[in-house]
């Protein structure tokens, strides 16, 4: 059967992470204007962002296809970027230029749905191979 | 935090490592030693003082305020205390916000960036940045513009202007002047077009005479002239002797055959020889503003060993390439001071299409008899003194008449010594007259007046002339702010007595004259208005409106 905590933490997910996208999109330009941010460390943290947006998408998909149609590949293939996507969370959260306290609740708030999830995707895994 | 040693390296490579350690952070505390007043986090301060002070200037010492939590040092005094006593607390700050920063992997976000220190590798490229009046955050885009606009204007800005000092491959072409006393000075730089004759007083010495520099013709003429202002040209002019004039200790001079041969000075006889006693520097120069050729012409002379020093005289002349330079006595109009410029006519011109050429002084000048040392008329050959414009001016001689001197001859001589061998016909109007304009020229008016000596007839008796007055009548011409002087009329007068026979063996001695005179008729100044101011009343067109 598929899991449904995992369907529900998925959905909230892919909400979430729109604002999460937003709100760090919106505090590194404030960053820029308010500290001196030069364009050698600029770049680095917004590559990381984009590249953080670009990998969610499949990630979700390939979650609720592989939840939904119960097929463990999928699912498999959404755990190994979830991992990527949590490096790279773990990157905004210590290593970017400059770390404010609303950063820190955002990506901690991010890594602990991706941490739960990755939980709940092997589980099911379980479930579906057995 | 830094170390000790570390610091003193990084001292002598960089400026020193700021402080970041809020407690050992003090910014009242100015005096190095001593106690600042009311300053309670100097560390200089015992409990006496702390015990005088009032209150403390600096309360707390904070890092950047917008970290989430950062180290303060608070400084207060407890004045309820006897005596009072100053407490230091180092306490947390918290920043509420929840855009405080909570780390930062930047090492520079918080700090003032350290300027550079200057290197010899980096120093150009420092001043280039920074050594103008202003500099922008982006030199590179800047330089781009600059370096494209550059070109252009290099070849114009690289000619001589008039008043730019002469420049030389190390430096400038001196003309040693006096400044403020009678001394020479060696700093005067030549301007270019910029005709300067100069004289000055050199402290000399026999004994150190082949030392001294400034006598010596090297000193003068070792440094070639760049042709153009720019320091990286390769176009160089030396500067060739033209002539050299060996002056004796009696004052007579030979110029020399030869002036290839550079004569240094020597001491020969206790006598210092070769000194340089005057330089003349003619500057040949193109219509542009470039420097083709450069000659010097030196006067050398000896030193006697009493001499302590000598006169030097420099004098430099700008001629522009295939001109003859013709020295204007004003332009337009005539200048104070400077030489009456005459001419003459030659036959078979007709008028007034005529040219006027000079006379036979070289200078085209009009030309007045100079008196000589021995004031004997018969003597007096050669020289003449040119008239200045403005100068009123008289000389004479005398003459030793005895009875053996036949009248005719001694007229004729007597003209030629008041007015010169060749008298000219026609005078400049203004300074800068040229001589194809026959209109600029005014011819000289001659008057004869007999002196008669009341027992005397006429005709008879010869007639030897014994004054020549010339009158030069002028006009302020132009404008009333600017007036110039224009010449309108010249009269020459020349007196005759009678000559009488004298007894054999008696001489008399007959003084001869000759001035000249400027006399203003200028008419007083009008002023004049284009036209009669009028009065402009008219009514309006539509003032009766209703009834027209």
């Amino acid at each position: 059967l598929s899991s449904l905590p995992l369907q529900m933490l998925l959905y909230i997910n892919g909400v979430y992470y729109i604002f999460y996208f937003l709100a760090t999109l919106a505090m590194i330009m404030y960053k820029s204007q308010v500290f001196s941010y030069p364009d050698d460390f600029l770049a680095p943290d917004l590559a990381v962002l984009f590249l953080m947006a670009v990998l969610e998408v499949p990630r979700l998909y390939l979650g609720f296809k592989g939840n939904l149609t119960e097929a463990e590949a999928p699912l498999g293939l959404s755990l190994g970027l979830t991992v990527g996507s949590m490096v790279l969370c773990v990157y905004l959260l210590l290593w970017q230029t400059y770390v404010l306290w609303a950063d820190v609740l955002l990506n901690a708030v991010l890594l602990s749905a991706y941490g739960l999830e990755s939980g709940l995707k092997v589980t099911a895994i379980a479930a579906f191979v057995s | 935090p830094t170390d000790a040693p570390d610091a003193a390296q990084a001292r002598a490579r960089s400026a020193p490592a700021p402080v970041t350690d809020v407690a050992k952070l003090c910014v009242c505390d100015l005096l190095v030693a001593q106690c600042d007043v009311n300053c309670c986090c100097d560390p200089d301060c015992s409990a006496d003082d702390f015990s005088l002070f009032t209150t403390c200037s600096v309360p707390v010492v904070t890092g950047d305020s917008q970290l989430c939590s950062q180290k303060a040092a608070v400084y207060s005094l407890d004045v309820e205390a006897n005596p009072p006593e100053r407490i230091f607390k180092l306490i947390d700050q918290v920043n509420p916000s929840i855009f405080c920063i909570h780390a930062t992997n930047y090492k520079q976000a918080l700090y003032l960036k350290s300027p550079e220190i200057p290197t010899p590798e980096n120093f150009d490229q420092l001043l280039d940045k920074f050594g103008g009046a202003s500099f922008s955050a982006e030199p590179d885009s800047w330089n781009l513009d600059t370096d494209a606009q550059n070109p252009p204007d290099a070849n114009e800005t690289y000619r001589y202007e008039y008043g730019v000092p002469v420049q030389t491959e190390d430096a400038f072409l001196r003309l040693p002047s006096p400044v403020v006393s009678s001394w020479c000075s060696d700093a005067n730089p030549a301007g270019f077009l910029v005709n300067q004759a100069t004289k000055c007083i050199r402290s000399v010495s026999v004994e150190k005479c082949d030392s001294i520099q400034a006598l010596s013709m090297l000193f003068y003429i070792n440094s070639s002239i760049l042709a153009v202002t720019d320091i990286k040209s390769v176009f160089q002019v030396n500067i060739t002797v033209q002539s050299i004039v060996v002056q004796s200790l009696n004052g007579m001079r030979t110029l020399l055959n030869s002036s290839d041969v550079l004569r240094l000075p020597m001491v020969l006889d206790e006598l210092c020889i070769n000194a340089v006693l005057g330089v003349n520097y003619h500057i040949t120069h193109t219509d542009t503003g470039e420097i083709i050729e450069a000659a010097a012409a030196f006067v050398l002379g000896a030193i006697s060993k009493e001499a302590l020093s000598i006169e030097q005289s420099f004098e430099i002349s700008f001629t522009q390439e295939n001109t003859q330079p013709v020295p204007l006595s004003g332009n337009p109009g005539y200048v104070v001071g400077l030489p009456v410029r005459a001419g003459f006519r030659p036959q078979g011109y007709p008028f007034p299409a005529g040219f006027v050429f000079a006379s036979s002084n070289k200078h085209n000048q009009l030309t007045i008899l100079q008196s000589t040392s021995t004031q004997d008329c018969l003597e007096a050959q050669g020289t003449r003194a040119p008239v200045l414009f403005g100068y009123n001016m008289i000389s004479g001689c005398k003459l030793r008449i005895t009875a053996a001197m036949k009248c005719q001859p001694l007229a004729q001589t007597l003209l030629d010594v008041l007015k010169g061998q060749s008298f000219p016909e026609y005078v400049a109007s203004f300074g800068n007259s040229q001589a194809q304009d026959v209109l600029d020229w005014v011819p000289i008016t001659q008057l004869h007046i007999s002196e008669q000596m009341i027992s005397n007839t006429l005709q008879s008796s010869c007639q030897i002339p014994v004054s020549l007055g010339i009158e030069v009548k002028w006009t302020k011409y132009g404008s009333l702010a600017n007036p110039q002087a224009r010449i309108v009329n010249v009269t020459a007068t020349t007196t005759t007595t009678t000559l009488k026979q004298l007894p054999s063996g008696r001489e008399r001695i007959i003084p001869i004259t000759s001035s000249v005179v400027f006399t203003d008729i200028s008419s007083p100044a009008e002023p004049g208005y284009k036209a009669w101011p009028t009065i402009n009343i008219k009514l309006p067109f539509d003032f009766f409106y209703p009834f027209v």
